[in-house]
C-alpha cells in the first residue's frame, strides 16, 4: 500500500508539520515502505471479527466530584511562552478565521 | 412568519450543556465560572506532558439523569474517545468525547410548537466529553489570549434529528430543554453565560420533497432571541441562493449580530477530519445499575407532566399552569401553599403577581414562606384584610422574614373592620358631612353611591371593609 | 565531601558514554538538596537511581530527548518519582533517549546519540540507552526507563544488565510522557534482579490519578526459591527462527539447559500470530504516538520559534523545527492510519490484530506453563549507523519484545552470556501481575548463569 505526494501533504496538513519541499520525496518512500510492512495485518481474514483489546481495568474507576486539584508547582505565566495579564498568547487568528469548528468568540 | 414560494426549512440542533458540578470532567480543578484567567487549572487540563485524565463521577450521574429525563435508552457500556484537531484553546490538541459508542440514544422531548402544536423532537444521542478554553481574540492587538478555566468542564452534547420545521420551532424546542435540564437540576442552561450553547444544521427543500437538501452549520448563536434570527438570515440565504440558481455549499455559518447577517467561517482548506479513535488512557465508561435505578427513581415530575397536572388538579388555565410549571422552584412553592391550606385560584395568582415580581427583584429568593402566604391568603379570604391591605402585610413579610400575617396586619392597623357599629358611626358622619349629595341621592341619583362609599373608605382610613359598606349605606340612606 | 559525592563521582566518570544529559554539577546541587530534605530511610534508601528523560522530574529538566521540549522544567513530577522518593531513593539525573521513546537505538535523540558501556562504536539499545549504558557501566545500581515495545529489555539485553517491564496497569504512568498510551509502561533497569525488583517494588500499584492503573497494592517481593522444581517453562518456536543469530542462540542452549537442571519443566509451545507483532505494533502505537504528541504546539509550554505570523503558521514552525526525522515519520504514519478512509483497515484491524495477540499468550498459559523463555533481541549489540538507512530495519529491533507490550504481559531479560565479549540477554514473559513468580525464576537462574561468559 503505498502512499502518495498528495497523500503526505494533506497527512502533514492534518498534523500541523511543515514538510520540506526537498524532503519530500524521501519521506514519501520511507512511509511507503513502512505503509507496505505493516499492511500485512491484511493477510489475516480473523482480524475480522476479532474483539478489539484494551489492556487494562476493564471499567472506570469515578473520581468524587470534589475540588482536589493536582499538584502544580508552580503556574502557567512562570511555563509560558507569551503571557500576559493571566493569559497564554498566540500570534492572532483572523477574526472568523480557519481553526476550531468553533466559532470565534466574542470577548466575554 | 411564514415561508413563502413552497420551500420547507429543515433544522437539526446540536446542544451543549454544562452539567453542574464542583470539579472538572478530567482532573479536579474546580469548573466554577468567573476565576481569573487559567487559576482553575493543573497539569491535566493544561495538557502538560505527562498528564493522565480521571472521571468525575457526578458527571457521569448527571448526563444519566438528564438521558433518562429525555426519554434516551441508556446504555451502560459505553467508550470515550478523542476527537483530534488543533486549535489555541484545546491544550491536548484532541478533546476527550464519545463517538460510535455514546452514552445514550433514541430519546424523544415534546415541546409545543408556535406553528404545527404538539411535536416530539427525537434525540437522535447524549453523549458526555469535556469543553475547550476560551480564546479571546480582541483583548491584546495582533494576538489571540487563552484562558484555560474552562478547558475540561464536564458537558453533555445533545442531538436532535432534523425535526424542526421554522426557526421559531427550535426555539420552543431549546425553552423546552432548558426547562426539562433545569428541573432535573442537571444544568443552569444559561445561554448567555454560556452553560447551554447551540449549534444548527440548517437547510431547505421544497414542499413535498422527500430528500434533505444540502445542510450548512450555524454558529456562535449567544441567546435564545438570536436562535430565531440567525436561522432566520440562513434560510433566507439559502432559499435566495436557490431561487437565484445557485447551490448551497456545505460550509459552517457563523452569525455575525453587529452586521446581523450570517457569513461563511472563512477558510477550512479542506473538510475536518477528526480522525476518532477510542480513548486509551481511560477504560470502558460502565455506568453502576444503582446509578440507573437511583436516578430514574430521583427523577422529578417533568414539566409537561406536571403542566398537565396542575390544570386538571387545580383547576387552572393553561395558561396559568404554563407560567406557575416554568421554574422548578416556582412550582413547588405554589403547591407548597396549597398544601398548607390556600385554595388554588387565589394561591395560582398570588404565586404568578406578588410573589413571582418579589422573587425577580431579589434575584431569586423567595422570602415569604408558603405558610405565611397560606394564611395572609386566608386572612382575605374571610375578609379580615382588603386586597390592598394584603398586599402591604405581604410586603411587610417579605422584608422582615418573620411574623404571623394577623399580627403584622394588627400591628399595621389594617384589620378591616366589620362591625357594624363602628361602621354605622362613619357611615352617620359622612351622611351628615353631605346632605345635599343625600338629598340627590334620594331625589333618585342612585350612582352617587359609590361616592358614599369612598368618602366612608376615606373616613375610616382604608379600615372599613368594603363588602359591607354599601349595604349598610343604602339602609340609612332608605333606598 | 558530602555522601552523594562518589555517586556524582563515578556519573562523571561515565561521562564519555553521554548516557546523562543532567550536568554533574547540578546532578550534584540537587542530590546534596535531596539527601537534606529527607534523609534516607526506606527500602530503598539512598540508592542513586537516574532516570530516563521522558519521566517528570522536579528537579531536572525533562526534554524527552527533544529540541521541543528544550529547557523545559516540569511544575509537578511523576507518581513513580515521588514513590521511589519516598522510599529513600535519590534522583540522580536523567538520562538519554530516543527522541518521544521513539526508536530502539538512542540514536534518534536530539542531544546526540549515547554509546555502548563496553564497545562504543555500538549502540546501547533505546529508547532507553541511557539508563541502560549508565546502570551497564557501574555508575548507579538501578534506573527508570519506559517500555512501549521494548524499550527497557532490549537496552538492558545489549547493556549486560536486568530490565523489567511490569504488567500493564502495574506501574502508574501519570507523569511518563505519554508515546503509546495502550502500550507505555515505566520499566526498571538494575544490576542485579534484587535491585531491578525493589525498585519496581516501591514504584508499584495503585494511582487516582491514572485511570489505567489497576487498583491493586504494590508488588509483593518474592523469597529466592530454592530451585525451579514445579516451575513449566515454554519455549515459544516463533522466537527461535532458523536465522536468529548463532551466538545468540547458543547463549539460549546453554540457559534452557541452565533451567532443566535447576529442576524446570521445559516444553515446546507456539504462539503463531507472533509474525504480525511488528506491523501491528507499528500500526497502533504512532496513531496513539500522533496523537500524544498534537500538545507540542508551542502555545503553552517549550521554546517557541520567533517570527510566526499566526497560529497555524506558529504550529508548524514549532512542530517543523522541534521533531526530529524518526518522530515526524512516525506522527505522519499515525495520522494516516487514523484518517477517514484507512481507519478501519490500519487501526481497526491492528486492534483486533492485538486481541489474536494476547490470545496466544492466554492460550499458553492456561494449559499449565507458568513462563516463557525466549532471547531477548535478535542479535548482540548493533553497530551505530547500521540501521539508520531502513527505518522498517530498525523496527526488527523489537521482534522478540513488541509481543509483551501487545498483550500487556510483564517481561524481564537479564544476561545471560556474551557474544564476541558483547552482552546478551534472556527473556522471560510471565502472565498478566504474575510478577513475583517471573521474579522467582529470575533471581534462581541469576544465581547460576554466568552472564560474562562467552556463548
Amino acid at each position: 500500500m503505498s502512499i502518495s505526494r498528495e497523500e503526505v501533504e494533506k497527512i502533514a496538513r492534518l498534523a500541523e508539520l511543515q514538510v520540506d519541499e526537498a524532503a519530500l520525496p524521501g519521506l514519501v518512500d520511507q512511509l511507503s515502505r513502512i505503509l507496505e510492512y505493516v499492511a500485512q495485518i491484511a493477510a489475516l481474514a480473523a482480524t475480522e471479527s476479532a474483539q478489539p483489546f484494551h489492556p487494562g481495568p476493564a471499567a472506570i474507576r469515578f473520581r468524587p466530584d470534589e475540588v482536589r486539584p493536582a499538584p502544580l508547582a508552580f503556574g502557567p505565566e512562570r511555563m509560558a511562552p507569551a503571557f500576559r495579564d493571566g493569559f497564554f498568547l498566540v500570534p492572532r487568528l483572523g477574526a472568523f478565521e480557519a481553526g476550531r469548528d468553533d466559532a470565534a468568540e466574542e470577548d466575554a | 412568519m411564514s415561508v413563502g414560494g413552497g420551500w420547507e426549512t429543515v433544522i437539526g440542533l446540536e446542544t451543549h450543556v454544562q452539567l453542574r458540578t464542583r470539579s472538572k470532567m478530567f482532573c479536579g480543578c474546580s469548573s466554577v465560572f468567573g476565576a481569573p484567567p487559567n487559576t482553575n487549572v493543573c497539569p491535566v487540563c493544561l495538557g502538560l506532558p505527562g498528564a493522565l485524565p480521571t472521571v468525575n463521577g457526578q458527571a457521569i450521574r448527571l448526563a444519566v439523569r438528564a438521558a433518562l429525563a429525555l426519554g434516551c435508552e441508556v446504555h451502560l457500556r459505553s467508550i470515550f474517545a478523542r476527537k483530534n484537531y488543533f486549535y489555541p484553546d484545546l491544550p491536548k490538541g484532541y478533546q476527550i468525547s464519545q463517538y460510535e459508542e455514546p452514552l445514550a440514544t433514541g430519546g424523544g422531548l415534546s415541546f409545543t410548537s408556535p406553528e404545527r402544536g404538539p411535536v416530539t423532537a427525537s434525540i437522535v444521542r447524549l453523549h458526555v466529553e469535556e469543553d475547550a478554553g476560551k480564546s479571546l481574540h480582541d483583548r491584546v492587538p495582533r494576538n489571540t489570549a487563552v484562558d484555560l478555566n474552562r478547558s475540561g468542564v464536564p458537558l453533555a452534547e445533545i442531538v436532535t434529528g432534523p425535526d424542526f420545521r421554522s426557526p421559531q420551532e427550535a426555539r420552543a424546542y431549546l425553552l423546552a430543554l432548558k426547562e426539562v435540564l433545569q428541573y432535573a437540576d442537571v444544568s443552569d442552561c444559561d445561554l448567555e453565560k454560556g452553560s447551554l450553547r447551540v449549534d444548527a444544521n440548517v437547510s431547505v427543500r421544497r414542499r413535498g420533497d422527500s430528500e434533505l437538501g444540502t445542510k450548512t452549520e450555524v454558529k456562535n448563536i449567544n441567546s435564545f432571541a438570536f436562535v430565531e434570527k440567525a436561522l432566520g438570515l440562513e434560510r433566507d440565504r439559502q432559499i435566495a441562493t436557490l431561487e437565484a440558481g445557485g447551490r448551497i455549499e456545505q460550509q459552517t455559518m457563523l452569525f455575525d449580530v453587529k452586521a446581523n447577517t450570517v457569513r461563511p467561517q472563512r477558510s477550512k482548506e479542506e473538510s475536518k477530519d477528526y480522525r476518532y479513535f477510542p480513548e486509551p488512557d481511560l477504560p470502558p465508561l460502565v455506568v453502576p445499575d444503582a446509578w440507573l435505578d437511583e436516578e430514574r427513581a430521583a427523577l422529578p415530575e417533568l414539566p409537561a407532566a406536571r403542566r398537565v397536572r396542575f390544570a386538571g388538579q387545580y383547576g387552572l388555565p393553561a395558561t396559568d399552569a404554563a407560567v406557575l410549571v416554568q421554574s422548578r422552584l416556582i412550582a413547588d412553592y405554589f403547591e407548597a401553599t396549597v398544601v398548607a391550606g390556600a385554595d388554588p385560584k387565589p394561591a395560582a395568582n398570588w404565586v404568578m403577581g406578588e410573589v413571582l415580581a418579589d422573587v425577580k427583584e431579589r434575584s431569586g429568593t423567595l422570602r415569604v414562606t408558603p405558610e405565611r402566604l397560606a394564611r395572609l391568603i386566608d386572612l382575605l379570604k374571610d375578609g379580615t384584610v382588603s386586597h390592598s391591605a394584603a398586599k402591604q402585610v405581604f410586603a411587610a413579610m417579605a422584608d422582615n422574614g418573620l411574623g404571623d400575617p394577623r399580627a403584622i396586619a394588627e400591628r399595621l392597623g389594617l384589620i378591616q373592620v366589620a362591625d357594624t357599629g363602628a361602621l354605622g358611626e362613619w357611615v352617620d358622619a359622612v351622611l351628615s358631612a353631605h346632605a345635599g349629595e343625600v338629598a340627590r341621592y334620594k331625589a333618585g341619583e342612585v350612582k352617587l353611591l359609590p361616592f358614599f362609599v369612598g368618602q366612608v373608605m376615606k373616613a375610616s382610613k382604608g379600615k372599613a371593609d368594603p363588602k359591607l359598606v354599601p349595604a349598610l349605606l343604602k339602609e340609612r340612606l332608605g333606598g | 565531601m558530602t555522601a552523594t559525592d562518589p555517586v556524582v563521582d563515578r556519573l562523571a566518570a561515565a561521562a564519555p558514554l553521554h548516557a546523562l544529559l543532567t550536568p554533574t554539577a547540578e546532578v550534584r546541587s540537587a542530590l546534596a538538596a535531596q539527601a537534606a530534605a529527607a534523609p534516607p530511610s526506606g527500602p530503598l534508601a539512598g540508592m542513586p537511581v537516574v532516570v530516563k528523560d521522558n519521566i517528570c522530574t522536579l528537579e531536572y529538566t525533562t526534554t524527552c530527548g527533544s529540541r521541543i521540549l528544550e529547557g523545559y522544567r516540569s511544575p509537578f513530577e511523576a507518581t513513580a518519582i515521588t514513590r521511589l522518593k519516598a522510599a529513600g531513593a535519590l534522583i540522580a539525573g536523567k538520562t538519554n533517549c530516543d527522541e518521544f521513546a521513539m526508536g530502539s537505538s538512542t540514536e534518534h535523540s536530539a542531544y546526540g546519540r549515547s554509546f555502548h558501556p563496553i564497545d562504543r562504536e555500538r549502540v546501547p539499545g533505546g529508547s532507553s540507552g541511557g539508563s541502560a549504558a549508565l546502570v551497564g557501566a557501574g555508575a548507579v545500581p538501578a534506573a527508570l526507563g519506559s517500555e512501549t515495545g521494548g524499550s527497557v529489555r532490549q537496552p538492558a539485553a545489549f547493556c549486560g544488565v536486568v530490565g523489567i517491564k511490569p504488567t500493564y496497569g502495574r506501574v502508574s504512568r501519570y507523569g511518563l510522557v505519554a508515546f503509546g498510551s495502550s502500550l507505555d509502561q515505566i520499566g526498571v533497569f538494575g544490576r542485579t534482579v534484587s535491585d531491578a525488583g525493589r525498585v519496581l517494588a516501591a514504584i508499584s500499584g495503585r494511582d487516582p490519578l491514572d485511570a489505567t492503573c489497576e487498583d491493586r497494592d504494590p508488588l509483593p517481593l518474592p523469597a529466592v526459591p530454592e530451585n525451579l522444581q514445579g516451575f513449566v517453562i515454554g519455549i515459544p518456536k516463533e522466537y527461535f527462527p532458523s536465522d536468529l543469530d548463532p551466538g545468540v542462540r547458543r547463549a539460549c542452549d546453554r540457559t534452557i539447559r541452565l533451567l532443566k537442571d535447576l529442576g524446570a519443566a521445559v516444553r515446546d509451545v507456539s504462539l503463531p500470530h507472533t509474525p504480525y507483532a511488528i506491523p501491528t505494533y507499528y500500526i497502533i502505537a504512532p496513531a496513539e504516538a500522533s496523537s500524544n504528541l498534537a500538545r507540542y504546539d508551542g502555545v503553552r509550554y517549550g521554546p517557541r520559534p520567533a517570527g510566526a505570523v499566526d497560529v497555524r503558521a506558529l504550529y508548524r514552525a514549532t512542530r517543523g523545527h522541534g521533531f526530529g526525522a524518526e518522530v515526524r515519520r512516525r506522527v505522519l504514519i499515525g495520522t494516516y492510519v487514523l484518517s477517514a478512509g484507512y481507519y478501519d483497515a490500519y487501526y481497526r484491524r491492528a486492534q483486533r490484530m492485538r486481541s489474536l495477540i494476547a490470545q496466544d499468550f492466554r492460550n499458553v498459559f492456561d494449559r499449565g506453563v507458568d513462563l516463557l523463555f525466549t532471547p531477548s533481541t535478535p542479535t548482540p549489540p548493533f553497530k551505530a549507523g547500521e540501521k539508520l538507512g531502513d527505518p522498517v530495519a530498525m523496527y526488527l529491533a523489537d521482534i522478540f519484545t513488541v509481543t509483551a507490550n501487545l498483550a500487556g504481559l510483564p517481561a524481564l531479560t537479564l544476561p545471560i552470556g556474551r557474544v564476541q565479549g558483547l552482552p546478551v540477554g534472556g527473556q522471560l514473559i510471565g502472565p498478566a501481575f504474575l510478577e513475583d513468580e517471573m521474579l522467582e525464576a529470575a533471581f534462581t537462574l541469576e544465581r547460576s548463569v554466568e552472564p560474562e561468559a562467552e556463548a
